[in-house]
């Protein structure tokens, strides 16, 4: 009744408001968001929105609202009211896959009134598709599949894309039935690497597979090779010929094979060594096979370099063998009929058909001979398997061989014994008894036993030699007694071995070797050993062998020189490199550089005339020609021209400049130094100014003694002995100049000349032209200076014939145009000084010293 | 004196030094960066596998072009087709070429042969006959890429279609239809020469890319100090 009446006013109110709403369709509010899919396990919030004309309808505002799942009502505490109109819901760790949530209202009199519904679906993100690969089958197009990942729920797209470095290929959209593989439309390019990979896309989210990049070609998947034949060789019935054709694919790519066969009735396959078939080929032969059987063959191929993937397998194909001779002719056996006549008994030879593997082919008769003692051999060919002959009583031999298209087999051999078999066997010899079983169907397995009728000692002993003799132990061997001279059953052997000194020592070995090992030898010892061989019955001696332990081990003496050796060798080596490197102490200590005095170019100068003397001397006799110092630097520069070494003493004239600069600045300030200002072309030279150098370096000694006022006699002292030189040597930096000797014993009188010319000169005019030029206010005209100089260094080279004189003129002739110029004459005075101070001496010297040519007056 | 002995104690060091990183130099284990010559192999394994496509699909299309064209024994004069590169060369020109410009050369005329080659394909009627096109045309394409990059590797510069010579197929004159089968049938000629060409060119630059032993050594000696 109840129901009734609640389904009434339902009934009635739906009436009601879809009258009052106007519309059936337009709904009382709606939920946002519309259709939700949502990340399983992530919370979620849908807010539900009244409309206004709905409340005022309901007298509802949004407290009313409550909310259901899938029929359930959600619990109040999941709410909230946001305003008067909208309220939401907030579901936490969504699990349901499809949720359908309602939004409803419940009315003045208890009536629930649905206001709206969604349905809110649920899912997982795509995971990164993983196992990218793919395949070219030949003549289709490339096919890629991949591991899609987890389970979405959702409906994920697949899209497999491809690229050139230059050039994009069309998307491959996966069908909806096969979501994790994809094959392309384009028919891949060989040779060309093609970048692929896949994306995965659904509602939730996007991701991308790792790239694979790779050539087609190493994806290919060739058809198998056909028209698989088999022939077989009549020369070798063990082989079976394969020939094939190849799929088109070999024109432009090499293929391996794979190439299995079995018999016609085994079930499992063997295979063809992958080696033997590692390349093109359409053709294999196949080897060890058995004679007249069937065997099954397939084959399939893949590139040969093992990328890509192996065809499928060919079609099966079969062939025989060709027939050989059978391997062995049948066992065969006798039946003797019982009752015979006087003389003569029938005979029944039996045997069996040979099974197919021994047969080798089809048996085409076999053959029987007959032989009684040495003579008259009887032949039978025989289709059958038995054949019935009359024998005498005599003993017969038969033989039974089969025959097929190929050739017989070996001849199985029956002895028929004569019809009263006894015999006289002997003492000490060896027989053989054999005794077959004979059934109904044929004969059974013969069992043999030897055996004697009474045993002796051997007659012989063994032989013992050796087979290897080391320094602690020798291998002994010896050969099986012969069957003539064993006498009986070989039971053991006994080895004695001894020293020449010491006691006989006794090994007993078992009769099945032939070969023993004695340890625990001494060295260098000579050892005699022989063997018995005892029978039941007693033992025999050989023959005594004797052999020698050696004092080495094998290897022993490599294993000490070798080491000995290398040790010496890099003792050696090490002794090499530290003499080397303290080469100089070694040689100072053992053999020092004793100087040759009669090379000594102070011994040559010293019997003529001491330095002091020389220089005096040229004093003297430039006195004569009213001169003095200019012609004692043309001597200098004469005396260098025969050493172009000079050049190479350069760089450490260079090193000295500075300690050159203060030396020659004592120098310079002279008016004899200023004399040879006109030859200085430019003052960043300093390659000409060498011979200077030179001198400038002597100009230590002769600078202290400036400096301090020691006489000049003192530096020519330091030259005359011999003493300094040797110091020198030690000293690298000075050795070039003392290996420039005539040089240096010029420049030290050279220098010492200056000296003297500059305290005569002090008072000339000269000093007084600088000093007045200095006076003058300065003028910068660089120009113009180097012109001039460019000038007057000319004018020295060309005059060079009447020597320093000269210079002194042209420098006067620089100095009378002073006044004309006054400022460019106190410039160019002011470089002139500079030159001085950098080199010491005019760098246009060298060049007017070679050219003065083969004037030289030593 | 000792810093002198210490020196040579040093000098020890380093050879022993130079001797234990022996395996790590590139040069000896040729594990590093393989040069332009694989990517040569596989330039010359693409025009194998080309001209392979094009004896299959010349066949088609002569057949579709119909007699006297898929005769064996057709031989026409070169009449028109001018704008196509010319494959034959005297041999002697061809020789006094070098690497550079023998792969310019291959690059220009795959230029205007692809270019040809989808003018073809736009007027072929069959359906499967325009797929093998499409299909010759892609892989004309990625020869062209490859060629591209052995002259990258080889540090060639790629020649640049200068602007007006772009090639670009047109559908040209109002041939009669012979002459445009005439047309069709020289560009199929060309590729095939072209590609006969390609192959003996890669396969000779491939023979002289052949890394020398002797760079072994050299490279040693930079690689130890």
């Amino acid at each position: 009744m109840l129901t009734l009446q609640t389904w009434t006013v339902q009934a009635l109110f739906i009436f009601l408001s879809t009258e009052s709403l106007g519309e059936l369709l337009d709904p009382c509010g709606y939920i946002n968001p519309e259709s939700p899919v949502v990340q399983l396990g992530s919370n979620f919030t849908a807010v539900c929105v009244l409309k206004e004309k709905c409340m005022d309808y309901f007298h509802v505002n949004a407290n009313y609202i409550f909310w259901k799942t899938n029929h359930a009502t959600v619990p109040h505490e999941q709410y909230t009211v946001i305003n008067r109109t909208a309220s939401s819901v907030t579901f936490t760790d969504i699990s349901l896959l499809n949720i359908q949530l309602t939004c409803n209202i419940r009315t003045f009199g208890q009536i629930d009134q649905n206001v709206y519904g969604i349905r809110i679906i649920s899912g997982l993100p795509p995971e990164k598709p993983k196992n990218l690969s793919c395949i070219v089958k030949e003549g289709e197009k490339m096919t890629c599949q991949w591991d899609p990942g987890r389970e979405t729920y959702l409906e994920t797209n697949f899209t497999l894309k491809s690229e050139w470095a230059t050039e994009k290929f069309d998307d491959c959209k996966t069908k909806r039935d096969n979501p994790t593989s994809c094959t392309v439309d384009y028919s891949p390019v060989y040779f060309v690497n093609i970048e692929v990979w896949v994306e995965a896309e659904n509602a939730l989210g996007k991701v991308a597979s790792d790239h694979i990049n790779f050539d087609p070609v190493d994806k290919v998947k060739p058809f198998p090779p056909h028209n698989l034949s088999v022939s077989n060789s009549e020369e070798l019935s063990s082989i079976l010929k394969l020939t094939w054709i190849n799929s088109s694919i070999k024109s432009f790519m090499k293929l391996k094979y794979d190439i299995q066969y079995r018999t016609k009735d085994a079930s499992t396959w063997s295979q063809i060594p992958p080696e033997d078939t590692a390349s093109t080929r359409s053709s294999f032969t196949v080897q060890d096979l058995k004679p007249f059987t069937e065997y099954v063959f397939r084959i399939r191929c893949m590139k040969e370099d093992g990328k890509g993937f192996w065809s499928d397998w060919s079609a099966e194909e079969s062939g025989i063998t060709y027939e050989d001779r059978p391997s062995k002719a049948p066992s065969f056996w006798y039946k003797m009929e019982p009752s015979h006549t006087h003389g003569c008994r029938p005979v029944q030879l039996i045997w069996k058909t040979l099974p197919p593997f021994e047969a080798n082919g089809k048996i085409l008769d076999y053959e029987v001979t007959l032989k009684r003692w040495k003579s008259h051999l009887q032949n039978y060919t025989v289709n059958d398997t038995k054949l019935t002959v009359n024998l005498t009583n005599d003993h017969y031999i038969a033989t039974l061989t089969a025959r097929n298209l190929v050739g017989k087999s070996d001849a199985s051999v029956l002895p028929i014994p004569a019809y009263d078999f006894q015999g006289n066997l002997a003492e000490s010899k060896c027989y053989l008894i054999t005794v077959t079983p004979v059934y109904d169907n044929g004969p059974g397995s013969p069992q043999s036993i030897k055996a004697y009728l009474k045993q002796a000692p051997p007659s012989k002993g063994p032989t013992v030699r050796t087979k290897k003799v080391g320094k602690n132990e020798a291998v002994l061997e010896w050969d099986q007694l012969p069957v003539d001279v064993q006498n009986g059953f070989i039971r053991n052997y006994t080895i004695f071995y001894k020293t020449n000194i010491g006691n006989e020592t006794a090994v007993n070995v078992d009769s099945s070797h032939t070969e023993y090992t004695l340890s625990s030898l001494t060295s260098d010892t000579l050892y005699m050993v022989r063997m018995a061989a005892y029978t039941d019955e007693g033992g025999m001696d050989g023959p005594e062998f004797t052999f020698t332990t050696p004092k080495f081990a094998q290897g022993e003496i490599e294993a000490i020189v070798v080491p000995v050796c290398l040790a010496f060798l890099l003792t050696t080596l090490l002794g090499v490199l530290f003499c080397f490197n303290k080469r100089d102490l070694i040689k100072k200590h053992i053999w020092p550089n004793v100087p040759d005095p009669s090379k000594s170019h102070i011994a040559q100068w010293s019997p003529h005339t001491p330095p002091r003397h020389n220089f005096n001397s040229k004093d003297q006799m430039y006195s004569d020609g009213n001169f003095t110092d200019v012609s004692v630097v043309e001597i200098e520069a004469n005396d260098k021209k025969p050493f172009p070494e000079d050049l190479k003493s350069l760089d450490l004239f260079k090193k000295e400049k500075i300690s050159t600069e203060g030396h020659s600045s004592g120098i310079g300030g002279s008016s004899c130094m200023s004399s040879s200002r006109p030859s200085i072309s430019s003052s960043d030279e300093n390659e000409s100014a060498q011979n200077t150098s030179s001198t400038v370096q002597y100009s230590t000694v002769v600078h202290s003694g400036y400096r301090h006022q020691v006489p000049s006699v003192q530096v020519f002292s330091r030259s005359e002995s011999t003493q300094p030189l040797l110091d020198s040597e030690e000293r690298p930096e000075e050795l070039q100049l003392v290996d420039n000797v005539d040089g240096s014993d010029v420049i030290l009188p050279r220098q010492q000349y200056f000296k003297q010319n500059c305290s005569q000169h002090e008072t000339s005019p000269d000093v007084s032209q600088f000093e007045r030029s200095k006076q003058v206010s300065s003028v910068n005209d660089e120009d113009f200076v180097r012109l001039k100089q460019q000038q007057i260094s000319d004018h020295i080279s060309q005059s060079y014939g009447s020597g320093q004189m000269k210079m002194f003129q042209e420098v006067s002739a620089a100095d009378a145009f002073g006044p004309g110029t006054e400022g460019q004459v106190e410039r160019f005075e002011t470089v002139g000084m500079e030159a001085v101070i950098d080199e010491g001496m005019p760098k246009s010297y060298l060049p007017q010293t070679v050219r003065r040519g083969g004037y030289m007056p030593q | 004196m000792d810093f002198r002995a210490g020196d040579s104690w040093g000098m020890l060091a380093c050879l022993c030094t130079v001797l234990w990183h022996l395996p790590a130099v590139p040069a000896l284990n040729r594990t590093g960066d393989p040069g332009p010559g694989p990517s040569i192999q596989k330039t010359y394994d693409l025009t194998r596998y080309l001209e392979h496509q094009l004896r299959s699909l010349a066949g088609t299309y002569l057949n579709y072009l119909g007699p006297p064209f898929n005769e064996p024994d057709f031989n026409p004069p070169r009449l028109g087709a001018e704008t196509l590169p010319r494959a034959t060369v005297n041999l002697e020109v061809w020789r006094s070429l070098n690497d550079k410009l023998r792969l310019t050369q291959n690059y220009e005329a795959y230029s205007h042969l692809l270019c040809h080659l989808r003018g073809l394909n736009r007027q072929a009627a069959a359906a499967e006959l325009r797929r093998s096109l499409a299909h010759f045309c892609t892989s004309v394409q990625g020869l062209l890429g490859s060629i591209a990059g052995v002259m990258a590797a080889l540090g060639y510069p790629l020649p640049q279609p200068l602007p007006g010579t772009e090639p670009t197929w047109a559908p040209g004159p109002a041939h009669s239809d012979f002459l445009q089968k005439m047309d069709d049938f020289w560009l199929l000629k060309e590729l095939q020469t072209w590609l006969w060409r390609s192959a003996k060119d890669f396969n000779r630059l491939k023979k002289k890319i052949q890394p020398p032993a002797a760079a072994v050594t050299l490279h040693l000696e930079a690689h130890g100090f």
